[in-house]
């Protein structure tokens, strides 16, 4: 049988490690699902979503909400929007009046829907503005341009900046600050997590954004599947721990064998390196690239013809 | 290659040549079902709209479950033909990728539509009734509509009398939709994009002036980690420092080098800590994209 590619040599590893950790996640949904009571932390970025709205209202000045720039619409993009979910759930309780603003498309059809839903379940529908749910533009820096000349014309007094954000982060950030508004910001870009730590009041780092809909509505499935992400960390510390362990010890040794291309070769005695050991096997797959799978031919009739105009111009 | 509906060999209903009546003809059809269906969707109770989204979402996310896990075809040559059906569905998913991506390239094309149509709700509504700033939506209307415009008529213009790729136009042969478009995209539209970005440069000092003050311990190591690596990438100040340390009789004192300190702080400190960030994100990313491929996710919804 000719299948399998990506199961090759250690290939296999990977995948059954991320077998595991969804294993890990759905065995605590189903577990959180059946009435256990689970436990999460406090997290101090997510507490002051009321506090920053409560300033809106009190200024009567709009809270502007921005998912980053995630095109199309992606995990990061829907977790933004489950998380402004509950900020605009908040804003329409105090009749604060909200901005949201979009680079994409798609993302900007998704928290339409999503938005005017939460005022309908408020049974404030008829406070719904339409264009309270704006696109910008998909061009980065436009988009930074529109988003920056919203925040200084109208005075924002509170910003919420959570998802996938690159260059223009500071952009906000800085403006926003230059205008007098609480932020609370996250960017599931790593880079750019240091910027709004700089120029922000509240930052989630890290995973924090993804817990973050678990932490806000506590409904079961969203704190078994935190929970889950919990197990799934310790199973990958415990495994940095003792690979570092087993990689340390195991290079005190020497060898007369080394793996290539997925066999196993004679060599002259020498002292064991980091790519010989079973830890770096396993997250370094080397598949023989030769190996040969007879199968019959098609006929060139059979085969698709090469598609002489890709320009989708005039014929 | 197995023939999927959307190549355009060999013919089929699906396709056909490429600028033809009948291929615009199809897209038109094609375009009117899709709104068709929309309507019929909406139009649906809501049990039986919620099962189609539910079930539309978990087999979209199949394929690309199936792309991952399902085994692939190992060394598979052009011409090769799957022995048995096991081989056949792995060679399906594979060459489905392509047909794949133009579905949620046509997607992406609507919703953009979708776009334009709320930047216009808003702006014209703004320039209708005069409101504050209108003058500043008239210049976004004006732009939008001339870039389009000018943009569409450069990429027909480049496209030459048989079609073809997006090529280089020799010198003598511009005319006034080129110059048109180059004035409009490079002349303004880049240049705005580039002041827009060098104004981050400001941003970072006056962000770093409020961050780095030493205002608790946690900001006073910040301060202290981040003059060591900025220090350390000056290369005058770094080199007298470093050349000053004479390490030969106590070892201890390399430590105190610039390019040590940094190379410490940079490989121990901050990798570690942005591994440990990075292995949480994606761990968090993974449960998030769980949720919404099996509609666990109560997105919007408090209860």
């Amino acid at each position: 049988m000719g299948i399998g590619d990506q199961y090759r040599d250690t290939g296999w590893f990977g995948i059954l490690f991320v077998i595991v950790i969804v294993a890990f996640i759905l065995f605590n949904i189903l577990r959180a699902k059946g009435g256990k009571e689970l436990f999460i932390r406090r997290i101090p970025g997510l507490n002051s979503i009321d506090e920053a709205v409560g300033r809106a209202t009190e200024l009567g000045k709009p809270v502007l909400m921005v998912p980053g720039m995630s095109d199309p619409i992606n995990a990061k993009a829907m977790q933004a929007i489950n998380i402004f979910s509950h900020v605009a759930r908040i804003a329409a309780r105090f009749a604060n009046p909200i901005l949201y603003c979009c680079s994409s498309a798609s993302v900007y059809t998704v928290s339409q829907e999503v938005i005017r839903d939460v005022y309908q379940q408020e049974g404030l529908a008829d406070r719904y503005d339409l264009d309270s749910v704006r696109f910008i533009s998909d061009r980065q820096f436009a988009f930074a341009a529109g988003v920056a000349g919203i925040l200084l014309r109208e005075q924002i007094a509170s910003c919420f900046f959570m998802g996938e954000f690159y260059a223009e982060s500071l952009i906000f950030a800085e403006t926003a600050n230059r205008v007098g508004a609480i932020q609370v910001a996250s960017s599931t870009e790593l880079t750019q997590t240091p910027f709004f730590i700089a120029a922000c009041d509240y930052v989630l780092i890290g995973d924090e954004f993804y817990a973050a809909s678990a932490y806000l509505t506590r409904q079961p499935v969203l704190v078994g599947s935190l929970v889950g992400q919990d197990w799934c960390k310790l199973a990958l510390v415990v495994f940095v721990a003792l690979g570092a362990i087993f990689n340390s010890v195991a290079m005190q040794g020497t060898t007369t064998q080394e793996w290539s291309k997925g066999k196993l070769k004679q060599i002259p005695k020498r002292s064991i390196q980091q790519g010989d050991t079973l830890l770096s096997r396993l997250l370094n797959p080397d598949p023989d690239p030769d190996i040969k799978v007879n199968r019959s031919k098609r006929r060139p009739d059979e085969l698709p013809q090469p598609v002489k105009d890709s320009g989708g111009g005039r014929a | 290659m197995l023939h999927l509906l959307l190549d355009l060999d060999p013919p089929t209903f699906f396709n056909g040549d490429n600028g033809s009546p009948a291929l615009i003809l199809k897209i038109v059809l094609a375009f009117l079902v899709g709104i068709g269906l929309i309507f019929a969707l909406m139009a649906a109770p809501l049990r039986l709209r919620r099962f189609i989204v539910v079930a539309v979402t978990f087999l979209s996310g199949l394929y690309y479950f199936l792309l991952w896990f399902f085994p692939a075809p190992i060394s598979r040559g052009p011409t090769d033909a799957p022995n048995g059906p096991l081989e056949s569905f792995s060679f399906l998913i594979a060459d489905a990728v392509p047909s794949v991506v133009n579905v949620s390239n046509i997607l992406s094309a609507v919703l953009i539509g979708l776009g334009i149509y709320s930047l216009l709700r808003i702006h014209l509504g703004r320039i209708v009734k005069q409101q504050k700033d209108w003058a500043f939506s008239l210049v976004l209307v004006v732009s939008l509509f001339t870039v389009a415009f000018f943009g569409y008529w450069d990429w027909i213009i480049r496209q030459g009398p048989t079609g073809g790729s997006l090529g280089a136009v020799p010198n003598d042969k511009w005319s006034f939709p080129l110059y048109a478009k180059d004035f409009f995209f490079e002349g303004f539209l880049q240049q705005m994009d580039s002041a827009m970005f060098s104004l981050i440069a400001f941003y970072i000092l006056s962000a770093a002036y409020r961050a780095f003050r030493a205002r608790s311990v946690e900001a006073t190591i910040l301060l202290l980690s981040a003059l060591i690596v900025i220090l350390a990438s000056m290369g005058l100040i770094q080199s007298n420092w470093d050349n000053t340390i004479d390490a030969t009789h106590i070892g201890f004192l390399k430590n105190i080098r610039l390019e040590d300190m940094r190379t410490w702080l940079n490989g121990t400190m901050q990798a570690a800590s942005i591994r440990g960030l990075d292995f949480g994100v994606g761990v968090g990313l993974l449960a998030m994209a769980l949720r919404l491929w099996l509609s666990l996710e109560p997105l919007g919804r408090e209860s």
